[in-house]
Formats: structure tokens, sequence, C-alpha cells
């Protein structure tokens, strides 16, 4: 395959995000909607990274999320005076990266030897579990949480920090948003990418292929967690400016990630963002229209994907694409 | 050269021993056959060899190697390959993926682009090249044990274990296979075990040794002919002559 | 010795809420052992029961251990539009699809649930009087559901061992193949064994109420999904009996780690009793890591 054989696929991907920011930029009132659909994409797009290619499901997941919350928070909170101007929010990122990596990994080393079931049975715990963990050993404010609204009022001052949780904060998901798409290609068009397909098809026939199954799981489970980390510490703590643990540990986003990586297609490049899209327009609509009924529909939502249509919108055009058309949609 | 060795393998499941005490060698080069009837406990020894079970008793060597506690996903990469009985494609992928998947992973530990050059080479070898854009779970049955067969190939295997690889075929399919086999054994130095249920007649055309397996134990060993005429062999497959079946 | 007597206070009550636990857990093993399907949305059906036992005893007066029985026909009822609308669909499927489906069941019926009752947390007291075990007063209403859990379970025994249908499904259980080749309509059992698998949730539900004042609401299901997959993959996870006396032992460890952390001062005992109730999870999963399914993949 040559080079551009190999990235097509990205094309459509980075254009789709040109045309949302373009709108965003352009159009007035449209900053803040393209903004809330482009966290679904990138949602999608960070949990399509282990639930589309490995096959296996996280129902822990938005705990990484909460966790990639927390490093930004303490990262604004505890550096606050060291004078640092916007190198706190790269430590941020940084501290993010590495505590939902870390989260991951031990999650990972222990419960990625398991198979399906008992890996999800294992990680409703994570997220249940971690949360009690915050609240009952009272770290990080324990039940209180962490708000940093002042803090970052005193270290960029109140225009600055305004600018940073109604804009900065978005064109990072908007960035996030590439990396991912960037790192899944790579992974697709590398070994680590045929060997988590042969990890969904059948993993004990890759097992004799000399695969090594709980390698790549665990790589990919990181590499997932570490994007989810990202967004929590962008789409969360910087936009919101506080972290509490009734709101950063809530399950509703992994049902959201799942459902849009479900319905974009699991597995697929652009899957995620034609789920994001189509969930992030639909939400904002309903919740405008009906709102606090985003589960109800939802859940029913999903269950009619899983039975009519598992292979989800990208996928099912996907089987249908023939030749060229194939190569950029992935 | 000696490239597998198996030492008094025992495997249990409960209360039943399904295989006992089993020791064999396989040369560098050689074919060999494995009989027996269902149950006698032959999925079961290559799962043994291929680490999918550890053994309660006795060692493999694999190549000079003590192999017997070591996971499965290690033992390809050393050389070893093999397809299912039931064959296990990765459905969703295309034919040439599925192969290539063997050569990026196996012995051979080629890169993704030499691995699909790979799988190109080993898919007009046995004659499905024109399906390599198939999604896997849309070949026909037959098609199915033959990219098994490419993929195990592609391996760049030392030792190649086909598990009734030749069942469900007709005899020119069988033939043309059998002649497959036989070329890349030489041209690529390759021990071949083969295992079968009922296809004797496939057997001899092939294989230089056989062995019987009968309720888990090895029965006999030696040269095809003489074991398959053995009064035990042919009192196990109900009295029934087996080499007849060689024959006609 | 106030800590020991707390400490065997609280290992007797742990006993009891044991035998509640051990019941709502069973429905999650035995589908699974029929089926091979992990009801992810357990904990949402034993949030059902709950609140049919408050609305019988709120609206009518009706006693918790009669409200069993009502929830138990309405969990049949429930078991079986599940099964016929969404889990019959998906028995062939990947593990993933069921997984999913079952997730979001449980959400949808936590979403219904809310609309219809909203999101407050209610409670009911049934005072019928107490028992003192001089270490602790043990209300007769636990003692009624502590002896209620072993009724129903031994009825549940009793129906495996000795009716024609409960060998049919031991039969499932074993191996369905061979049990359809011996005649068994496996589609029948799938459905039966579904319907009591949720019906005895629902109505395990009604029990718990006797344990949480006022804890119940839409959301009070996740507590219970965490508990029994504990207690399910300690029990073995096929295994209704076997989920049966996990229980017992979940409820002293769950009890007793909380006396214990109570000592631990600056924290919250409450919600660090939750985390060792993940931790065992994880830590069991570690010990056997092949999980249950592992060694049986011939």
């Amino acid at each position: 395959m040559s080079f551009f054989d190999k990235y097509a696929s990205l094309i459509p991907v980075l254009l789709i995000y040109v045309v949302l920011f373009a709108i965003g930029i352009l159009v007035p009132g449209m900053w803040q909607p393209v903004a809330f659909i482009m966290f679904y994409i990138t949602l999608g797009q960070a949990f399509n990274i282990f639930l589309g290619l490995t096959g296996y499901v996280d129902f822990g997941y938005v705990a990484f999320l909460a966790l990639g919350a927390y490093g930004m928070a303490i990262a604004v909170e505890s550096l606050g005076g060291a004078n640092l101007g916007f190198g706190i929010i790269l430590i941020g990122l940084v501290l993010a990266i590495v505590m939902a990596s870390i989260l991951s990994l031990a999650v990972g080393a222990v419960a990625l030897r398991l198979r399906g079931a008992y890996f999800a049975i294992a990680t409703i715990g994570v997220n249940e579990g971690f949360r009690y963990f915050v609240e009952g050993a009272r770290i990080w404010g324990g039940s209180e949480g962490i708000i940093i609204s002042g803090a970052m009022r005193n270290i960029f001052g109140r225009e600055t920090a305004n600018f940073i949780s109604t804009f900065v904060s978005d064109i990072l998901v908007f960035i996030i948003a590439i990396l991912a798409a960037i790192v899944t290609v790579l992974i697709m068009n590398r070994k680590m990418g045929y060997a988590l397909m042969a990890v969904r098809e059948d993993e004990d026939a890759a097992k004799v292929m000399g695969i090594n199954v709980t390698k790549y799981k665990v790589m990919a489970f990181i590499a997932s967690a570490s994007f989810a980390g990202l967004i929590g510490a962008s789409a969360w703590t910087l936009k919101m400016t506080y972290v509490f643990p009734s709101d950063v540990f809530l399950i509703t986003y992994t049902v959201e990630a799942i459902v849009i990586v479900m319905l974009g297609g699991a597995g697929t490049l652009m899957g995620p963002v034609v789920g994001g899209l189509i969930y992030g327009i639909l939400k904002y609509y309903l919740s405008i229209t009906l709102p606090g009924f985003q589960l109800i529909i939802l859940a029913p939502l999903l269950v009619v994907i899983v039975i009519a249509f598992p292979e989800g919108v990208v996928g099912a055009l996907k089987r249908k694409a023939r030749g060229n058309a194939r190569k950029y949609l992935r | 050269m000696e490239l597998l060795r198996l030492d008094n393998v025992t495997k249990k499941f409960g209360g039943l021993v399904a295989v006992n005490k089993v020791s064999f060698t396989v040369e560098k080069g050689e074919a060999i056959g494995i009989v027996g009837p269902n149950g006698s406990g032959k999925t079961t020894l290559y799962n043994l060899i291929n680490g999918v079970y550890a053994p309660d008793e006795g060692r493999i060597y694999f190549d000079g190697k003590d192999i017997t506690n070591l996971p499965t996903h290690a033992r390809a990469p050393l050389g070893m390959a093999r397809t299912f009985q039931i064959p296990r494609p990765f459905g969703g992928a295309t034919t040439r993926e599925n192969v290539a998947v063997g050569a990026m992973f196996g012995y051979a530990k080629a890169s993704v682009d030499e691995a699909l050059e790979i799988a190109d080479e080993y898919l007009r070898m046995v004659g499905i090249y024109d399906k390599r854009d198939v999604e896997a779970a849309k070949l026909t049955p037959l098609e199915k044990r033959l990219m098994e067969v490419a993929r195990a190939l592609a391996m760049k295997p030392k030792l190649l274990l086909l598990d009734e690889v030749m069942a469900g075929m007709n005899p020119s399919d069988i033939d043309k296979l059998i002649e497959l086999l036989k070329r890349v054994k030489e041209e690529e130095d390759i021990s071949i075990v083969s295992m079968v249920e009922h296809l004797m007649h496939a057997i001899t055309k092939f294989a230089e040794r056989v062995i019987v397996m009968h309720q888990g134990e090895k029965l006999l060993e030696g040269p095809t002919m003489e074991v398959l005429n053995h009064p035990k062999v042919i009192e196990i497959y109900l009295g029934k002559k087996v080499v007849e079946d060689a024959e006609g | 010795m106030p800590f020991f007597e707390q400490l065997a206070g609280n290992l007797v009550y742990g006993a009891i809420l044991g035998s509640v636990y051990g019941l709502s857990t069973m429905g999650l093993s035995l589908i699974f052992g029929v089926l091979r399907i992990v009801n992810v949305g357990h904990g949402p059906f034993i949030m059902l029961g709950a609140f049919t036992a408050f609305w019988m005893f709120t609206l009518f007066g009706i006693a918790p251990v009669i409200s069993i029985s009502v929830a138990l026909v309405l969990g049949l009822a429930l078991g079986f539009v599940v099964f016929f609308a969404v889990i019959k669909r998906l028995i062939n499927a990947p593990e993933l699809s069921t997984l999913l489906a079952t997730f979001a069941i449980g959400i949808f019926l936590e979403e219904v649930a809310k609309f219809i009752w909203g999101p407050d947390h209610r409670g009911y007291s049934w005072d019928i009087g107490s028992i003192d075990l001089s270490i602790t007063l043990i209300p007769y209403s636990k003692i009624l559901a502590f002896i209620s859990s072993i009724v129903i379970a031994y009825l549940l025994y009793m129906w495996f061992q000795k009716t024609k249908l409960g060998a049919a499904v031991r039969a499932v259980v074993e191996d369905s193949e061979g049990a359809a080749a011996c005649g068994i309509n496996v589609g029948r059992i799938y459905a039966l064994s579904f319907a009591i698998g949720i019906g005895l949730t629902v109505a395990s539900g009604v029990l718990v109420t006797l344990f949480v004042p006022v804890g119940i609401n839409p959301y009070m299901g996740h507590e219970y999904t965490l508990k029994a997959f504990v207690i399910a993959v300690l029990g073995g996870l096929a295994s209704p009996w076997g989920a049966f006396y996990a229980g017992f032992i979940f409820g002293l460890i769950e009890n007793g780690s909380y006396t214990l952390l109570g000592t631990i001062p600056g924290v919250e005992p409450f919600s660090l009793t939750r985390f060792v109730a993940f931790s065992l999870l994880l830590v069991i999963l570690l010990i056997k890591p092949t999980g249950l399914l592992g060694g049986e993949s011939k």
C-alpha cells in the first residue's frame, strides 16, 4: 500500500473538522454548538481506540475522563502561585495523561487478562470503586471536589481566565480530536492494528498466530484512556473550572461514548465522527426542546442499534463501498 | 535433526485423561501423520504443542528449547504454525489481511508491507488469489481451509500442524493440496504433522511416518504402510481394513 | 470491649443482610449459567422491586413479605417481555451486543423510574418490634427478610431438583447442545430462565428496602450491580447456589470491614466500604485470572 492509500482515510475526517471549525468561527452564535458537537466527536474518537479496535467494552471509561479532570485541577490548584502562565495548562495536560494512563495500566494489566464479560464486570467496579475511594479517603477535596475558578483568575486575570474557559478549552478539544484520529490511523496501519483486528475477531486464534493479545489490548487501553484524560482536563476542568466527583464520574458519559461509537460504526475511523455528529446535533436540540430526557431516548436507541445494525452507519457504508471509495472510508 | 519432542506428556480434564504419557519426536523436514478415531486425543495433543493447554506432566521441546510453559503467543514466533479443524478465519477482515497476519506475527516477523506481499504470494500458491479482497467470513468452507493453509505457510514455520485440513475436499483438491505441501516442504524445509480421522489414503500419499492415537495413548508408531496395516489399527477402526480405503 | 461488641453485632447484621445479597445475586447467576449472558443492567431490576415494596406499603399498607409475591410476578412478566423484545434476538450475537443491550435496558429502567417517580430518595418504615441479642438489636422485619431469602432460595432449589422443568434447566446449563439433542426446547428454557432470573432479582429488591431506611431512588441499583458482580464472581458466576452462599460471605466482609474502617480517623467508612467491595472484585479476578469461563474452552 502506498503512503497515500494508508492515510487517505484521514482526509474526509480532517475535512469535517475544518468545516466545523469554519462554521464555528465564521457564523455568529455557532461557536458554542460546534464546540458542543466537537466534544462528542472527540469522546467517540477516544473511546473508539479501545472499544472499536479491541471489541472490548469498558463500562468504567468515564473514570479516565474524571482522572484527567482532576489532573488539570490539581496542577492549577497546587502550582497556581508559581507564575508559570500558560505553562500551567501544559503541565495540567501532562498530569492528566499521566494519571489516566497510570490507572489504565493498573486496571488493564489486571482486567485485560480477562475475557469480554469478565472484563466488563471488572470495569463497572473501577468507576464506582474509584469514585468511592476519592470520596471515602477524602483525597482531592473528597466529595466537595476542587474549584479552580479563583486560582485561574489569580494566574491569568479575569479576562484571560474567561477566554480560556470559553475558547481555549474548545480549541484544545479540536486538537485532541485531530490527534486521536491520527493515532487511530497510525494504529490501524501498523502491526498493532492487525493484531487488534485479530483480537476482535477471534482472540484464541490470534494467540495461536503468535499475537501477544494482552500487550496489544493494554496498549490500546492506555492510548484510549490518555485521550479521555485530555478530554477531561480540557472539556471539563478548564471549561467548567470545577471538579466534583458526583459530576465527573457520571456514568452518562460512558453511555454517550458507547452510543456514539456504535452508532457511527465501531472500529472505523470515520465512525465516531459520524456518530458524534448525529448524536451531538440530536442532543443539542433535544436538550433545548426536551431537557433531561437524553438517557431515556439514548438507551432504547442503543438497543435498536445493537439489534438492527450493529455495524453502525460507517460500517454499513464501508461494506457497500467499492474500490477507490474504500480507502477514504476506514 | 530433531525439531519437536514430546516427553511423557499427560493432560487430564477433571477425571478424564485426554492424553496419557505420550512421547514422540518430529525430525526437521519430516512429514508425519497422526491418525486416530474421534476422541483419541489428537486435538488435545495439538493444543498442548501449541500451548493452548499446559500439560499436567511431561515436557515439550521445540527446536532445542523447553517450551512446556511458554505462553501460546510466544510459540508461533519460534516457528510453529497450525490450521484448525473447524476453520477460524478473522471473519471481518479480507482474505489477504488474514494471511498477512500470519506473516506479521509468525516466524516470518514481516513488516506490514512485506506481509501483504507475502500474503499475495501464498494466496496465489493455494489458488485463491482472486478472493483476496473478499471478507474471509464469506469464503466457502473449502476456501477457508485453503486460506488457513496460506496463513500458516505465510508464517514461514519450521513446523506446520495441519488439523483435518483435507476433510470435506474432493479427491482432486486433495491431490492438489498434497502436491503443494510436498513442494513447500522440500523448498522451505518444513516439518509437517498432519492429523486425520478418516482420510487414510491422503496420509499414505504424503506422510513418511505415522503415529496412531487411541484413547489418549500412542498405540503405534512407524513407517506409514506398515502401521496402517497393523492388526491393532484395523481393530480400532471397527475391523475395517484401513488400507483398502487407501487403495480404493 | 465495646469495639468487639460492635464488631460482633455488625457481623450478625452482615449475615442477615448477606442472605438478601445472596438472593439478589441468584438471578444474575441463573441468567449467566443458562444463557451465558451477563446482565449488566442487573441493579435497576432490584430498584424496581424496591419501588414495588414502597408503593405497596405506602398506598395499600401491604407488608413487604407479602409484596414479595407481587414483585416476583411483576419480575417474571418483565423478564418475559425483555427476553422476547431484546434478548432473544441476541442469543447468537457477539458478547459485546448482549453487554451493551442489557446495560442500555438498565439505564432505560432507571430513567423511566425517574420520569414516573422523580429522583428523590424515599423510604418507609415497617416497625414490628425488635429482638434484643444483648450485643445488638435486630428488628423482626430484618429477621423476616432473612427467613424469606432462605425460603425462596430453598424453593428454587427444590424446583430445580424435583421438577422436570428444573431438570431441563440444569441440562441446558451443563450443555445446551446436548440438551437440545435430548429433545429439550432450549429456546423455551432460555425464556423461562431469564424470566425467573429477573423475577428473583425484582423480588429481592423488596427485601432490600428493609435495609435502606431512605435509600429508595431510581439510581439505587448501581450499588447492587457492583455488589452482585462481586458476589457472583465469588460464588462461581454460573451457579445460583454458589451466589447464595457467597452473599453471606460478602455480607460478613462488608460489615466487618465497615466496622474496622470506622476506627480510622479522617475517612468516610461508608464510601470506603464500597471501595473495598470493588477492590475485592479485582483481587478475586486477579487470583483467578482466567475468569470462571477459563479452562473449559475445549
